[in-house]
């Protein structure tokens, strides 16, 4: 494996989650997310859903892809 | 860039349409401003989806497609990356940033700035961000006059001087109201071209697969190697763009404030920022840059010769047919006029609110600060020009690294502790946005020693956007060793300045309890009552309070039945104590109230609940 082409997903999506963590953090430190609130609740589901959306796509778009139509292996 | 004009006369008059159409779809809009709230706000009245469209067509400049594009032929699909690193900035602007914004009613950076720190760190930081608006204005006008130069010929300075009269005179008389609703013309514009042009390339060359085998395998990654090219590697991007950039367009770019100000509610900026960052803007990540793509599979089936800074403009050319192609001008125009619009509307609003306001004339009347504010709407525009010169010397991709990566860092640095950490100190925020300056200045003069160590082995090529990272870590540095020797204010005097604290700054905005039980939407008939005068209150009945789980006192906001006004014609109001009526459907409102929000009497509305 191309380690080149791993660091950047683990950098990317280590301080990504780190900055993540952060913001819910302090939406949690005083109540303002409520996850007694349905909507609330929602929003923390698609923070977390996001987050795991853009780490499949670019896992496809540095795993799989180049390996369309041309094939090989990473 | 080709020395020749390309496109036909059709174009050009399908390019010259759209250009005068946006005018004065712009100019029509001036006659929802009446106030500076109006002029810099839009009135806080837009739903989601009409600020998710504008705040895509802000991000994406007209510099986007060139710049973008060129990056595409060269690396390929990662000529994305920078897109699509906005979600994890996303809880802290959504959980922490947007309600002390919105709630404290703040209308700038600096105005936070000096209430969570002292005056001494606003002037600091409004010297900075005026800096970056208007270079950002320069970068925007130097695109689209090397645009227009290869399109037609035209000096590059003709070209720019064009286009900033046109968006500067619309500002000018609509503000934001025209800003937000030309946006959404020229988003949709923009992504319709742009995915129109991608389309187009799948059909000619036979399928997706034939146009992916066209590409380079190293074409075909999302992100570039971790540390090579020096130009375009992906710790060089992620630092510059990914943290810099990205952080200061949601943290401290006063137009991206003024969009999330015009919201109608914060709960409508939640789904605002989801259509934006999931849906929009990795549609526009692909319409910027599928042009350096779609020209490189071209030039490898031997059908276009192409430079990579010509590759959107050559790939058009030659998929689109007569006319069509002028659309995809029109794009173009779009990308520039709509991102050039709100930075002069930025600066306009900083000027008035930190520096006129506070300093020069307090205690004015409001129609002397919009007449100020519409001045310094032309002025922001002449400063943009008066830099497109300077911005000459550098390819757009590199003066646009350059810039961010210099500006952006100590301001970003000093909101993101100043909103998340409660002991970051006033000392220490004025020493993070001033030290870092110099620091960063001095990086200028001794690149190999400040910014060689965070270089990752790339040498001088990368130190544009390693710049970036050398600056956060200056900045955040200065801050924190200086807030472990200084006296935090007072806890009292940062409530709902700071996380742990939103829900002060909610009570503070509303005057009373938030109400936070779900409730649905009513429609009701408006009833003109005099008696409700100056108070902002309507009278609703005791049902329909009931069924949107609301109390008198509550927060209410009434709209326009149509949805796709998108709140153009609405109007926040309190709710008053029900009165006993026959009639069980009727929002009794004031002449006044009904006329901000454009309504008539016994006109049907949707009444809903905010807190």
């Amino acid at each position: 494996m191309d380690m080149l082409r791993v660091w950047p997903i683990v950098c990317e999506f280590g301080i990504g989650a780190i900055l993540c963590i952060v913001g819910i953090w302090c939406g949690l430190r005083g109540g303002y997310l409520n996850l007694k609130n349905a909507e609330d609740r929602r929003l923390l589901l698609i923070l977390v859903g996001g987050y795991f959306f853009m780490l499949g796509i670019m896992c496809i778009f540095t795993f799989l892809s180049p390996n369309w139509a041309n094939g090989g292996t990473l | 860039m080709i020395a020749q004009a390309i496109g036909g006369n059709l174009d050009y008059a399908v390019m010259l349409g759209y250009f005068v159409a946006v005018l004065g779809f712009g100019l029509y809009f001036g006659r929802y401003t009446r106030t500076t709230k109006d002029f810099f706000f839009g009135g806080q009245r837009f739903s989601w989806w009409l600020i998710a469209f504008s705040c895509v067509a802000t991000v994406v400049g007209s510099y986007s497609f060139i710049k973008y594009s060129a990056a595409g032929f060269r690396y390929g699909i990662s000529s994305t990356q920078s897109y699509l690193n906005d979600w994890f900035w996303m809880p802290i602007l959504v959980l922490v940033w947007l309600p002390i914004v919105y709630y404290n009613k703040i209308t700038s950076v600096p105005e936070y700035l000096e209430s969570r720190f002292d005056r001494k760190t606003r002037i600091a930081a409004t010297v900075i961000i005026l800096f970056y608006i208007v270079g950002y204005i320069g970068i925007n006008l130097i695109t689209l006059g090397r645009t227009l130069h290869t399109l037609l010929g035209w000096q590059v300075m003709t070209g720019a001087i064009v286009t900033a009269v046109a968006v500067a005179l619309y500002v000018y008389i609509g503000g934001q109201t025209a800003v937000i609703m030309t946006d959404l013309v020229q988003g949709i514009i923009l992504l319709v071209a742009g995915m129109g042009l991608f389309a187009a390339a799948i059909y000619h060359f036979g399928g997706f697969g034939d146009f992916w085998a066209l590409l380079p395998r190293a074409h075909k990654y999302a992100f570039s190697e971790f540390n090579a090219p020096p130009k375009f590697s992906f710790i060089g991007i992620y630092v510059q763009d990914g943290l810099a950039n990205t952080g200061a367009l949601m943290l401290m770019h006063q137009g991206f404030i003024m969009r999330f100000l015009s919201l109608k509610s914060v709960k409508d900026s939640r789904r605002m920022v989801v259509c934006w960052i999931l849906v929009l803007a990795p549609l526009a990540a692909i319409a910027t840059s599928c042009g350096g793509w779609i020209a490189k599979a071209l030039v490898k089936n031997g059908e276009l010769v192409t430079e990579p800074g010509d590759s959107f403009v050559k790939a058009a050319h030659f998929l689109c047919a007569p006319g069509v192609f002028g659309f995809v001008l029109a794009a173009l125009t779009a990308a520039l006029m709509s991102t050039a619009d709100s930075l002069i509307n930025a600066v306009s609003a900083i000027f008035v609110n930190d520096i006129w306001r506070p300093y020069i004339k307090p205690n004015s009347d409001d129609k002397h600060y919009l007449r100020v504010a519409r001045i310094t709407s032309l002025a922001a525009a002449a400063l943009g020009l008066a830099l497109v010169p300077i911005f000459m010397k550098d390819t757009i991709y590199g003066a646009h690294s350059m810039f961010t990566a210099a500006v952006t860092p100590p301001v970003l640095v000093a909101i993101l502790f100043g909103i998340t950490w409660k002991r970051y100190t006033p000392a220490a925020a004025f020493v993070t946005i001033v030290g870092g300056a110099i620091l960063i200045g001095l990086s200028f003069v001794w690149p190999d020693v400040l910014v060689g160590p965070f270089d990752f082995g790339m040498g001088p090529d990368s130190y544009k956007f390693m710049r970036a990272l050398f600056g956060l870590l200056a900045a955040g540095t200065l801050g924190v060793s200086v807030t472990w020797f200084t006296k935090p204010k007072a806890a009292e005097k940062i409530k709902g300045l700071v996380a742990g604290t939103q829900l002060d700054a909610m009570r503070r905005f509303k005057g009373g309890t938030p109400n936070r039980r779900p409730g649905e939407k009513v429609r009701l008939i408006t009833r003109f009552d005099p008696k409700l005068a100056g108070q902002n209150v309507v009278i609703v009945p005791q049902s329909a309070l009931d069924k949107m789980a609301a109390d008198p006192g509550d927060l209410l906001y009434a709209s326009h039945i149509r949805w796709w006004y998108g709140g153009l014609r609405s109007v926040h109001v309190k709710a008053g104590t029900p009165i006993e009526s026959k009639d069980e459907n009727i929002v009794r409102i004031s002449p006044e109230d009904a006329a901000s929000a454009h309504f008539t009497e016994g006109q049907q509305v949707v009444v809903e609940k905010i807190m």
